[in-house]
C-alpha cells in the first residue's frame, strides 16, 4: 500500500457516508422510466373534415338545452349576409370544424427572448388564429376582453397536447346558427398518429349545453399544402340584406325548421338535438315517435 | 475516500443510461399504459344522422368513394343481404364502433385484449406481439394486430447513418431515447368485404383499418372517455383513406347492455 493513503473499509465508514453510497446504488440500479417528450405537431396539416349540420334546423348531436335550442330557433340564414358578419371569423373550434380547415401549426416564440413559449394554429377560411402558451403564464382575469378565439394554455400529457381555452367571444356550434356562449370554454386535445393529426374538442357551456359536447376531426401532413390568402370585403348596409332589417325568426314561427327533419325522415323533436339523443337506446325510441311524411329520399344529393 | 467513490458510481450510473434497454420481455397487460377496460357506451356525437338512422341509399356523401365503390354502394338492397345471410356486413371491423351501442373490453390473457359489443354480438380480438396466423380465411373482424403506440424510438443513428441494431437485427435503442408509449393502435386486415355505412358503402376484403385508441378523463364532468379515430385505406373503393372518428362513455357496469343481432335495415 502506498504510503499517505488510507483506505477505508465499509464496515468501518460511518452511517453518513454509508447512506451516500447507499442512495448512489440506487440510481444505478432502480430501472429509469424513460423520458417524456413531446411530439412535433409543427407544420402543413390538410383536412379531412366531413362537415355535418348543414341545414337550419339539424342540430343532431348536440346537448342542447332549452334556451340553446331556442337561439338556434331564432337564427336567419341571411343573418350571414350582414355587413358586420361577413368577416366575422370563427373561433378555432368552430372554424376547423365547418369551413375550408387547411391549418398550419407554428411554433410560437416570445418577442423578446425568441425562446419558444406555445404554438400558433392559423386556419384558412378568415384566417383565424390561436396561440395555445405552454410556458406556464396564468389565464387572464374574468374581466379582460373576450376574443374569437379566446385565450388558451395547455401542457403535454405524454404525446398528447392539451389546452384549456376561454374568453371567448359568444359564436355559434354550427354554420346554421346553434349558438355558444361566452361563458364556454373548451379543452382540446391534439394527438399526432404518425401523420394523421386528430383534434378533440369538448365544449362546456353552462348557457346552452346540458353537458359537455364532444367532436372530433383529422388532418394528413402535408409539407406542400398553400394557404391561399383570405382577403374579406364587407360591403355597403343594404347590399344584399336591405338596410335597417336584421334577418330572424320569432319564437314558434321559424317555418324552414322542420324541413330538415322532414327531408331525412326524422322525428322533428330527435332533429332539435338534446343530450338524451346521443345514446343508443334513443334508437328504440324513436321509432315510437310521430315522422312527418317525407317528401324527397335524395334530399342528400343537393350538398354534393 | 467518499470523493473517490462517487465518480465511479456516476459513471457508472452514465454507461447504464447508455446501454440498450434489453428488459425481460414483458406482457401487454403488465406494460398498458391505459386502462381500456370495462364497459364503454357510444356517445353519437358525430354523423348522427348516418349512425342513429339507416341512411339512404346513396347517400355517401361524407365517403371518399371512387366510381367502383359508388356502384356498389348504389346497388345495395337490405332485404337481399337480410335474405343471404349478409345482414352482418355493416357490423364489420371496419365500421362495428361506428354503430351505436355498449362495448364491453376485458383482457382474455395477458397478451389479447378482448371487446364485446351488444350491437351485433359481436367480438373482436386485439393480439399484441403476435403475428397473423397464415392461411387463415378472412372473417367479418378480420385479424387485428395491437400494439401500444406512442413509444416509438427516436431517431438513432450509427456513425455510418444507419439504424443501431443488435445482434439479431433488432433496434437498439437507450433509454433516454424512448418515449411513452400513451395509446393503443391496431391494425386490422384479412376482414370479408362488409360495409363502411348501414346503407351498403362497401369496403373490401383488401382493406387495412387502422385504429388508434385514446382515453382520457375529461375536465368538466370527471367522466371518462374513449376516442377511436379509425383510418380506412381501400384503393378498390376509395379515392382516399376514410377517417372515422367515434366516442364512448365509461360507464360503471352492464346495465343498458342489448345484444342484438345483425340487421340490415336497422341502425343496431
Amino acid at each position: 500500500m502506498p504510503r499517505g493513503r488510507t483506505t477505508v473499509r465499509f464496515t468501518k465508514m460511518n452511517w453518513k457516508t454509508k447512506s451516500v453510497l447507499f442512495l448512489l446504488l440506487l440510481l444505478v440500479l432502480v430501472p429509469s422510466g424513460p423520458a417524456s417528450a413531446q411530439v412535433d405537431l409543427t407544420g402543413e396539416w390538410s383536412p379531412r373534415v366531413y362537415n355535418d349540420h348543414m341545414d337550419v334546423g339539424d342540430y343532431t348531436g348536440i346537448p342542447l338545452n332549452e334556451a340553446g335550442r331556442l337561439r338556434a330557433e331564432g337564427w336567419h340564414p341571411e343573418q350571414l349576409d350582414l355587413p358586420e358578419n361577413l368577416c366575422r371569423p370563427h373561433p378555432i373550434d368552430i372554424g376547423l370544424r365547418v369551413s375550408v380547415s387547411q391549418l398550419r401549426i407554428t411554433t410560437e416564440l416570445d418577442n423578446e427572448t425568441r425562446q419558444p413559449v406555445g404554438l400558433r394554429l392559423h386556419v384558412a377560411w378568415q384566417e383565424p388564429e390561436q396561440v395555445i402558451y405552454t410556458d406556464g403564464r396564468p389565464h387572464p382575469s374574468a374581466n379582460a376582453p373576450h376574443k374569437w378565439s379566446g385565450f388558451s394554455t395547455g401542457h403535454w400529457e405524454h404525446n398528447t397536447l392539451v389546452y384549456t381555452t376561454d374568453h371567448l367571444k359568444e359564436a355559434y356550434l354550427t354554420r346554421t346558427g346553434v349558438p355558444k356562449s361566452d361563458k364556454a370554454t373548451v379543452t382540446t386535445r391534439v394527438h399526432r398518429y404518425g401523420n394523421v393529426l386528430t383534434i378533440i374538442f369538448i365544449i362546456n357551456d353552462p348557457a346552452y349545453l346540458t353537458e359537455p359536447y364532444i367532436r372530433e376531426s383529422s388532418w394528413v401532413y402535408d409539407p406542400n399544402q398553400v394557404i391561399a390568402p383570405f382577403p374579406c370585403e364587407i360591403t355597403p348596409d343594404g347590399t344584399i340584406v336591405p338596410a335597417g332589417k336584421v334577418p330572424s325568426f320569432l319564437p314558434g314561427k321559424n317555418d324552414i325548421l322542420s324541413d330538415f327533419a322532414t327531408e331525412y325522415g326524422i322525428p322533428l323533436e330527435s332533429a332539435l338535438g338534446g343530450a338524451e339523443t346521443l345514446y343508443p337506446e334513443y334508437i328504440k325510441k324513436m321509432k315510437t315517435m310521430k315522422v312527418a311524411p317525407r317528401t324527397s329520399t335524395e334530399h342528400y344529393r343537393r350538398t354534393q | 475516500m467518499i470523493m473517490r467513490v462517487i465518480p465511479i458510481f456516476l459513471l457508472v450510473a452514465a454507461v447504464s443510461l447508455l446501454l440498450p434497454v434489453n428488459l425481460p420481455a414483458q406482457t401487454a397487460r403488465a406494460v398498458a399504459p391505459n386502462d381500456y377496460t370495462g364497459y364503454w357506451v357510444s356517445i353519437v356525437t358525430e354523423k348522427w344522422r348516418y349512425r342513429m338512422l339507416v341512411p339512404d341509399k346513396g347517400d355517401y356523401t361524407q365517403v371518399p368513394l371512387n366510381t367502383e365503390g359508388r356502384k356498389v354502394a348504389n346497388a345495395w338492397d337490405p332485404a337481399k343481404d337480410q335474405a343471404s345471410d349478409n345482414a352482418c356486413k355493416s357490423y364489420g371491423a371496419a365500421a362495428l364502433l361506428q354503430v351505436p351501442g355498449r362495448l364491453h373490453v376485458y383482457w382474455q390473457d395477458d397478451n389479447t385484449l378482448r371487446m364485446d359489443t351488444d350491437s351485433g354480438t359481436q367480438t373482436r380480438l386485439f393480439h399484441f406481439g403476435a403475428s397473423r396466423p397464415s392461411n387463415e380465411p378472412p372473417t367479418l373482424q378480420g385479424y387485428s394486430a395491437a400494439q401500444w403506440g406512442g413509444g416509438d424510438p427516436r431517431d438513432r443513428r450509427d456513425g455510418q447513418g444507419g439504424p443501431v441494431q443488435d445482434s439479431t437485427g433488432r433496434l437498439v435503442v437507450a433509454r433516454e431515447l424512448q418515449k411513452e408509449p400513451d395509446y393503443l393502435k391496431v391494425v386490422t386486415t384479412n376482414m370479408r368485404p362488409g360495409y363502411l355505412q348501414k346503407n351498403g358503402v362497401p369496403y373490401s376484403g383488401n382493406a387495412i383499418v387502422e385504429e388508434y385508441f385514446d382515453t382520457f378523463s375529461e375536465p368538466y364532468t370527471r367522466n371518462t372517455w374513449l376516442a377511436v379515430t379509425t383510418v380506412v385505406t381501400d384503393p378498390q373503393y376509395l379515392i382516399e383513406p376514410l377517417i372515422m372518428h367515434a366516442h364512448f362513455k365509461k360507464i360503471p357496469d352492464n346495465s343498458g347492455w342489448d345484444p342484438t343481432t345483425c340487421r340490415a335495415d336497422e341502425p343496431r
